[in-house]
């Protein structure tokens, strides 16, 4: 505080400059909240500016480009031609529209002259008869009346103009009805004029339509009038809010603010709308088909995308990239995350190929043996609520059981007739109601029975380690499974050696010991023959690395010599889900000859022998494996397990002894391990058939709070490196779970269970993100796709994808599809492609006429009934299962899955459903042929031209094996008429690349007719040809086709009787077609 | 020393009233103290020369020949509160622009955030639940601060120091809002927005916010270390505590009143009932800072346990 100043310092002092400073800093702020208001909180005011302008430039750019495109089709001939059509059609209808528009115009005048007179006399009419009406007494009535009538007899005096060209004009007078009459004549002629005019006028409009559209439809990209039709629309545009506002499902999406050009008809690319950052805001959606699939005025964007739809203050803010917002915008490699809220039940989503993959890695891995999710793994609960059903009517049924015993002893000791007739009748009523339970019960029995049928593990059955593998082998597999085969999809489970000594000795202790038949030895060269060509390269895989031959979906078989039992090799092959003991889920436990004994039953098991023969129970009776029975002879499958025992690196005798695998001491601590680890999530091993996943449920992971995941001591490190979110949860924890342990002090035994699918290319050192290959990097981002996709939905569930009819049945069958890798020997759609069809040994013309047949109309080829057939039995045969019942001439064959009929009904509607074929099927009725059509018939089967018993089978051993096609016999069963009626006029449009030959019909006066020299019994019939085909196939009988064979003679040799595979290749042609004809000849 | 989680705390737009008011309330205070120094002086001039206190009428300066007696409210004390109307303007607008609301993600009732906070004016409230259970921290003390505030012109018999700074003639008054305000309300708030962290644990300030963080803390109530088993037992022990606190308090408050001659001399203007009311705020006040150090010092929770209330 200064000294006592001279002047009063409070009316002395100015505070002018003071005020002065404040005001203008005050005028400063206010200018800058109005910035703010307009452009600095309002950024896509800027982008839409930049958008107009850099798409008027692009447009105007294009415009030239476009016009020298539309010139030079308009000059082409084609245009010229319709051009001038169209001038002389215009030409010549001239006059006569001329004609007609001239009557048209005199029609006209004459009604406006009639209606001159008739809207006023109508109209005083229509007011005294409302006056009528309204008038209360009869006398004011007939009074109106009587003026009325006066008014109606006119006259009234009508000038009309000519009726005709060159006519007089004329008076007449008429009364009112006249007038009327007059009126409707009018109107009647001009109708008709009208018609005539349209008439003649039509084919000259719909050629002007083509005319008009001929330069869009063949332009690439817009006319130059659509290009200008859009310049106009932004040549005024409104620099506004953009929105999507679907109130139904409270989406509020203003994305298209700044992303002005993403629904745009023309294609936009970066490149082309700018060099800057803003350019990547301008570019088009980059799956338009995907937006015509969801409308986005319907889903918006952030459905599909996440981000904030309604926040569109700043970039990071819209995208969700702020700290609060939960759905923040989906990276690019996991954009397809957005489909799995609404498509959580297809297993396969068109357009999104990494999700699907993910989808089915869930699947594949083995995901679903610990963690639970929501349609994986379905069976073997809904086992559990069968059983729990089939209780619980047990139990309804035997308190039935006894209230009928009291009612009728009620009834019996009633007092009247009466009392006692209702006691009786209720006793009837419980009757028949404890059948309806046995029915039921029944049902659900059956329902057990398939339900386990379609049960699969995703690993092998431990009960038969000690039937089928080396013993020495067991540690060094458990230790690291991906040293001893990279590709398998067993993981590592980090044991040390006390516990892999437990685990190793528990396992092995814990399988049954039973003694296997002796096999004698096999030829392994005619076995790796039969391996190569019999199908089982579409899921197994030989030879490692850039080696590897084969498919992905089984096991890598490269040393599988050094691990498995020879006896039990052939019998796995022989039919993988034969078992040693079967397991009785009710008992808990495998049964053995003794509990049959006991019953006096042989010891026999299979789906014709499912029950228990203790309790009734249905049984386990085959391998929980989806490896199907290819139907093999013993032998070849001795050939094939021979082969097989010699992939081999090291000899089998070289690893290092175990001698603490009997070690009765170990197995008790290998069975707590085993249990904690969730072993039998995969596998199945005596004891612990019933045990649950271990781990976390994984259907909404994705929404999963962030503080509720188990982050460790990594969240600090995990905000700095900026992967504290889901996606960087998931890839850490499926690239290297254990490193949530890292610096945790835990107990033994409380360490993280979750084991490394992926193996470390350095497997020494713990970091946060381990080198993987790239495949491994390819799978870990569909599963981390999968799992970010997977949440609680905001949006009401009419939204997701749960279709009824063909789209469910596609649906599920996808499910089925993928859990038997239906797709390694077969394609169901253009895409895709089966692993066969990529092998070396099918990329010969040879090898391709040996892949298994395409499947992309087999719903429109099939007759569904016969297809469930098909399905059930491949073999189409009860006896004779050694072979195909389709194409016996494939090495490759259709092996029997067991499928349930439950599957396989899936399965039938899924292909119906996939050809949009309607279920059920009713065949259409075709005509009887009479005895010239089938003579005719015979003569087009069996012409020159069109040899069809060449390719087909016809049953003979020595042909068949050069046949190429179906028995015709089977087309009967087994085919729609109308897809074998398309499939002879043109199999390249159904199958394109088929050997069947097309052209063989062309059209002719509305019919089919053969192409070829026609056989002169054709003469006059003017009947459809391929019909006639058609109708004789469905008719054919094995005596006919012997009649054919017989018609043939030398036609029905192969073209070049060359053998398809390898094998074949030894016969020498002439010695195979001398066979053949000797074998026909004593037909002749 | 974790830097980063200090950031945090610090930028955090919530906290920024509580950042400027570590600054703005020392200065404040230092700002007034130093105004109520020179009045101090000025008033001892005065009461040295009783004719130039006669004349004078305002406090800041001894008065000058050629100076109004007195001076007019406009435009004189208007156009400072003006000035500084518009000082305040800009600073809100600045606010408002550069700090946005610190919203935070949708509510999940399944995930309570923590630490759950209440807004900055209230966390001296919360932090008092730590010492006293709810009805007592929730319900009494809040009721018992708003009618000790509208005591205070009641009981306030003290003739000085209205319209001016002044130390000298308000000593008592000044204090007691000091204590009152600035260590028990102002710590508490400071407390509450720096210290605590998740599970409302203590943290130092640059310790890592963890909300897994293990710590060793029991709570014992005074009985339980008098091996007080009986809920009679409790209740009567801390009954029997509590008067011998109500009443060396009241004792301590007493000297203190009476402390000075001034003092004496105010303490004489009061009537009995102003002296109990006085007396009884005051005690219930101390209240507060003892049952804070006995908790972080001995750990004790309760004093005074009854199946009604616990203090």
């Amino acid at each position: 505080m200064p000294e006592n100043p001279e002047k009063d310092p409070v009316i002395g002092q100015s505070l002018a400059l003071y005020l002065l400073v404040a005001v203008l800093v005050l005028v400063f702020c206010l200018g800058w909240a109005l910035w703010e208001e307009f452009f600095g909180l309002r950024p896509w005011k800027t982008y839409q500016r930049a958008f107009v302008a850099r798409y008027e430039a692009y447009l105007k750019k294009q415009v030239p480009v476009q016009a020298a495109k539309e010139k030079a089709i308009e000059a082409s001939g084609d245009y010229q031609s319709l051009q001038q059509q169209l001038a002389a059609m215009k030409n010549s209808t001239a006059p006569q529209a001329k004609e007609l528009d001239d009557q048209t115009a005199r029609v006209d005048a004459r009604t406006t002259a009639v209606l001159n007179v008739l809207t006023t006399a109508r109209a005083y009419v229509g007011s005294r008869v409302y006056e009528i009406e309204h008038t209360s007494s009869q006398s004011g009535k007939a009074s109106i009346q009587k003026d009325l009538d006066r008014y109606k007899a006119g006259p009234f005096v009508l000038d009309l103009p000519p009726a005709e060209a060159g006519g007089k004009s004329e008076r007449i007078s008429v009364n009112f009805d006249q007038l009327q009459d007059e009126f409707n004549i009018l109107q009647q002629e001009k109708g008709k004029l009208l018609l005539q005019k349209a008439a003649l006028l039509r084919p000259v409009s719909e050629l002007q339509a083509k005319v008009d559209s001929y330069v869009k439809d063949h332009i690439d990209g817009l006319t130059v009038e659509s290009l200008r039709g859009i310049r106009k629309k932004y040549e005024d545009y409104d620099v506004k809010i953009q929105q999507v506002n679907n109130p139904d499902a409270g989406i509020v999406d203003r994305c298209e603010s700044c992303h002005v050009g993403i629904r745009e008809p023309v294609e936009l690319t970066r490149k082309n709308m700018g060099k800057d950052a803003m350019a990547g805001a301008f570019t088009s959606h980059p799956d338009m088909e995907l937006l015509h699939i969801h409308d986005p005025e319907k889903f918006g964007c952030t459905p599909c995308h996440n981000g904030n739809g309604m926040d569109i203050a700043r970039v990071e803010k819209a995208h969700g990239h702020d700290e609060h917002w939960l759905w923040p915008l989906f990276p690019k490699e996991n954009v397809e995350a957005g489909c799995q809220q609404c498509h959580a039940r297809d297993m396969m989503v068109d357009h999104a190929p990494v999700l699907s993959q993910g989808k089915d890695l869930f699947m594949w891995r083995g995901c679903m043996g610990c963690h639970q999710y929501k349609g994986y793994n379905a069976e073997p609960e809904e086992l559990v609520s069968t059983e729990r059903s089939i209780e619980q009517l047990e139990k309804d049924r035997a308190t039935d059981q006894l209230d009928v015993q009291k009612s009728i002893q009620a009834g019996d000791q009633a007092p009247d007739n009466e009392t006692a007739q209702k006691l009786y009748l209720k006793a009837n009523e419980l009757q028949v109601t404890i059948s309806k339970i046995s029915l039921q019960i029944d049902e659900l029995d059956r329902r057990t029975k398939y339900l386990m049928m379609d049960a699969k593990k995703v690993g092998p059955d431990l009960k038969e380690v000690a039937v089928k593998i080396h013993s020495d082998w067991i540690p060094v597999w458990l230790d690291n499974p991906h040293a001893w085969r990279p590709t398998t999809r067993m993981p590592r489970f980090r044991f040390d050696e006390d516990e892999l000594q437990a685990v190793s000795a528990f396992i092995w202790q814990d399988a049954i010991k039973a003694a296997l038949p002796q096999q004698p030895p096999g030829d392994p060269v005619k076995g790796r023959q039969s391996f190569e060509t019999r199908g089982c390269m579409g899921c197994h895989s030989v030879g490692e690395g850039a080696n590897r031959v084969g498919g992905w979906f089984a096991a890598n078989l490269t040393r599988v010599g050094e691990k498995d039992n020879y006896d039990y090799l052939v019998r796995w092959i022989h039919n993988p889900r034969e078992r040693t003991e079967p397991y009785c889920p009710y008992e808990k436990r495998d049964l053995t000859a003794d509990d049959y004994k006991k019953h006096g039953l042989p010891f026999v098991f299979d789906h014709e022998h499912s029950k228990c023969p203790n309790d009734g129970h249905e049984l386990q009776v085959e391998q929980m494996t989806v490896m199907p029975n290819l139907r093999l002879s013993i032998q070849e499958a001795r050939d094939i397990a021979s082969y097989l025992e010699t992939l081999k690196e090291k000899d089998p005798s070289s690893y290092p002894a175990v001698p603490y695998l009997n070690d009765p001491k170990l197995k008790e601590k290998g069975e707590l391990i085993v249990r904690s680890y969730g072993c039998a999530g995969c596998h199945e091993i005596a004891g612990l058939e019933s045990e649950k996943g271990i781990g976390t449920e994984l259907t909404v992971e994705g929404s999963k709070p962030l503080e509720q995941m188990d982050f460790a001591l990594f969240v600090r490190e995990a905000e700095e490196e900026g992967w504290y979110n889901h996606k960087g949860f998931f890839e850490h924890k499926l690239a290297q779970p254990e490193i949530f342990d890292k610096g945790m002090v835990k107990a033994e035994g409380e360490e993280l269970k979750m084991p490394d699918f992926f193996e470390p290319i350095d497997a020494k050192e713990v970091k946060a993100i381990p080198e993987l290959s790239a495949q491994s990097h390819e799978q870990i981002e569909a599963l981390t796709t999968f799992l970010m996709g997977s949440v609680t939905s905001q949006y009401p569930e009419r939204y997701f994808y749960e279709p009824s009819g063909q789209g469910k049945d596609i649906q599920e069958g996808w499910w089925i599809v993928k859990k038997y890798n239906c797709e390694g020997c077969h394609q169901f759609t253009l895409g895709q492609s089966s692993v066969l069809m990529t092998l070396p040994q099918y990329q010969t013309p040879d090898g391709k006429g040996q892949l298994p047949p395409r499947l992309l109309t087999e719903g429109a080829r099939v007759n569904p009934e016969w297809l469930a057939r098909f399905l059930a039995n491949p073999s189409l045969s009860d006896s004779d299962t050694d072979r195909d019942g389709v194409r016996n001439y494939l090495k490759v064959r259709m092996p029997t899955f067991y499928l349930s009929p439950i599957e396989v009904r899936k399965l039938v509607r899924f292909f119906q459903a996939l050809s949009q074929q309607p279920i059920p099927y009713i065949p259409r009725k075709l005509e009887p042929l009479t005895a010239q059509e089938t003579d005719m018939a015979r003569a087009l089967f069996t012409s020159q031209a069109a040899p069809c018993l060449k390719c087909h089978a016809i049953g003979l051993p020595a042909h068949d094996q050069y046949a190429s096609a179906p028995n015709f016999l089977l087309a009967a069963q087994r085919l729609k008429p109308d897809w074998v009626r398309h499939w002879i006029l043109d199999p390249a449009l159904i199958d394109p690349g088929t050997a069947m030959p097309s052209g063989l019909f062309k059209q002719a006066e509305g019919h089919s007719v053969f192409a070829g020299p026609t056989p002169p019994i054709f003469k006059g019939y003017n009947g459809d040809q391929a019909e006639l085909l058609v109708r004789y196939l469905f008719e054919l009988t094995p005596q006919e086709q012997q009649r054919l064979i017989q018609m043939s003679g030398k036609n029905l040799m192969p073209a070049s009787a060359k053998p398809a595979t390898s094998e074949l290749r030894r016969h020498s042609p002439h010695r195979a077609e001398r066979a053949l004809v000797g074998m026909l000849t004593p037909a002749h | 020393m974790d830097w980063h989680q200090l950031w945090e705390i610090v930028s955090a737009p919530d906290n920024v009233p509580i950042v400027a008011l570590l600054f703005f309330v020392p200065f404040y205070a230092w700002y007034g103290f130093r105004q109520a120094r020179e009045n101090d002086r000025l008033i001892g001039q005065l009461e040295a020369d009783p004719q130039l206190a006669k004349t004078h009428h305002r406090k800041i300066f001894p008065w000058k020949p050629g100076w109004t007696k007195e001076v007019h409210t406009w435009p004189y004390l208007m156009r400072i509160e003006f000035l500084a109307a518009i000082i305040v303007t800009v600073l809100l607008i600045v606010w408002s622009l550069t700090l946005n609301a610190p919203l935070e993600e949708l509510a999940n009732p399944n995930l309570t955030m923590n630490p759950a906070k209440a807004p900055w004016y209230f966390l001296g409230l919360q932090e008092m639940l730590v010492y006293f259970d709810p009805w007592i921290a929730g319900v009494v003390m809040p009721s018992l601060i708003i009618v000790g505030l509208m005591v205070i012109p009641y009981i306030d018999v003290n003739p000085l120091g209205a319209g001016y700074y002044t130390w000298k003639q308000r000593k008592f008054s000044i204090a007691t809002f000091a204590f009152g305000f600035i260590v028990l309300w102002l710590v508490m708030v400071v407390i509450g927005t720096f210290i605590r962290g998740p599970g409302w644990m203590w943290f130092w300030p640059g310790q890592t916010w963890d909300p897994s963080k293990v710590v060793f803390e029991p709570n014992r109530d005074l009985p339980d270390i008098f091996h007080i088993t009986s809920m009679l037992g409790k209740g009567i022990f801390g009954a029997v505590a509590m008067g011998i606190y109500t009443m060396a308090a009241w004792y301590g408050i007493h000297k203190l009143i009476t402390a000075t001659p001034f003092n004496r001399k105010i303490y004489a203007r009061m009537s009995f009932i102003q002296y109990i009311t006085m007396q009884t705020f005051l005690v219930l006040m101390l209240l507060l800072p003892i049952k804070i150090l006995i908790r972080h010092l001995f750990r004790i929770k309760y004093i005074w346990i009854t199946p009604w209330f616990n203090v």
